[in-house]
């Protein structure tokens, strides 16, 4: 259902439609902030990045296609993009919320996936089946947008280990979700 | 090397989409994915898988005012051309010639004003150097604060943000050389800049802010210069 809200929303968005546009920002709004925060550390940024995100989405509205996967997974996609960039021009991480956040994602809201579309499900259920070190690496690499060296330093091993888990780990999990 | 491989092409794309592949095989990847129908579709493909993981985060509404930016930017309000017209009050900054002098008009009350916003923000350490960016009506626009290792810049309520253009910051030299870009300023919420080395080696004359193209001076020169300001040491 919210995929079908958002799609909606999201195609009268591509024809112009600025009260359209409005609804899918306040339709998902917290949750692209809440991606950009988790990485950025910082108000400010994380506001700039979800700004530089909402008028992509809005005059590139017409380019999503279902193969990008649901709309809020596209949209999620390009505020992530946004981020990893300013994170790559400013030196904004706080490194004790970096510390932090290791037990902050073992408490990740799994009740997210509990509706009808299967590909949260599909990745949850394939990320349970990699190795917890595996599992750990690509959590700091993703929800942090760490580097490879970032991911060593948080975890504490080796970067040549770090690289390994990660690279294992994705080809696990492009096996488990037969890409 | 065949970056059309499926090993290979998957083994990036999914890097690329988690952001761990960086500096220039990032860069790479994305001339790659301009110019291979297959590499894009691959990387739309990751897309759709690893963020999901996206979905897992519990929401955060961020502040009202955002929207209010994007809707600015996009020009669905009037405000930019409420805006626009209060711009035209201000006089544009004549020459080189006067950087000085017209630094010289970031005021004691410019000072004061620095103070009071900066005196309850916790500090880790003191901070070297402020200056107040403002209009001729004396309304701040910029509070900028330099440091040891960087320049922290904070916009204010006051500034008419410009959907079609940026805001750029300027190390004008005593010496008379040509103005040296510090970065673009931001136009809502703070934002730090790498610190010039010449701050430690060069005598500063003046702050200046221009008004520039998106992206910033096309020449390596302010196009419009609209304010100038001294940096203060308190």
């Amino acid at each position: 259902m919210e995929h079908e809200q958002h799609l909606k929303l999201l195609r009268a968005t591509a024809l112009g439609d600025k009260q359209a546009f409005s609804q899918l920002y306040q339709a998902t709004c917290a949750q692209l902030y809440a991606v950009s925060f988790k990485m950025l550390k910082n108000k400010a940024l994380s506001e700039e990045a979800l700004q530089e995100a909402y008028v992509r989405i809005w005059h590139n509205a017409s380019e999503y296609q279902l193969g990008k996967g649901t709309v809020l997974t596209w949209m999620i996609s390009i505020v992530r993009y946004r981020t990893l960039d300013l994170i790559r021009y400013q030196s904004v991480r706080n490194e004790h919320a970096l510390e932090q956040d290791a037990d902050d994602i073992a408490t990740l809201n799994v009740s997210a996936f509990e509706h009808s579309d299967t590909t949260p499900l599909k990745m949850e259920e394939c990320m349970d089946e990699l190795d917890s070190e595996q599992k750990q690496a690509i959590h700091f690499a993703y929800f942090n947008g760490l580097s490879h060296q970032e991911v060593s330093a948080s975890m504490g091993s080796p970067l040549g280990s770090i690289k390994s888990w990660i690279r294992r780990g994705l080809q696990s999990l492009q096996r488990c979700l037969s890409i | 090397m065949n970056y059309l491989i499926e090993e290979r092409r998957n083994a990036l794309a999914a890097e690329y989409v988690l952001g761990t592949l960086r500096g220039g095989a990032r860069r790479r990847y994305q001339q790659l994915m301009m110019q291979h129908q297959l590499i894009r579709e691959t990387t739309w493909v990751w897309e759709q898988y690893i963020n999901v993981l996206g979905h897992r985060l519990e929401p955060k509404p961020p502040a009202d005012t955002v929207w209010q930016v994007i809707s600015d930017r996009l020009g669905f309000e009037d405000t930019i051309h409420t805006r626009d017209k209060e711009r035209g009050k201000l006089q544009p900054f004549p020459g080189t010639k006067l950087w000085q002098s017209v630094a010289g008009l970031a005021t004691a009350a410019a000072l004061v004003l620095a103070v009071l916003l900066l005196r309850y923000q916790p500090l880790d350490k003191a901070p070297a150097q402020y200056a107040v960016v403002q209009t001729q009506q004396a309304q701040a626009l910029w509070l900028i604060e330099v440091d040891e290792k960087q320049i922290k810049v904070k916009a204010t309520d006051k500034l008419a943000q410009q959907a079609n253009n940026d805001y750029e910051l300027w190390f004008v030299a005593a010496d008379g050389r040509a103005p040296v870009s510090l970065g673009l300023l931001p136009q809502t919420g703070e934002k730090s800049l790498n610190k010039s080395d010449l701050f430690d080696t060069t005598e500063l004359a003046a702050l200046a802010v221009s008004l520039e193209p998106l992206g910033g001076s096309p020449n390596g020169a302010p196009t419009t210069v609209l304010y100038t300001t001294e940096l203060i040491s308190l």
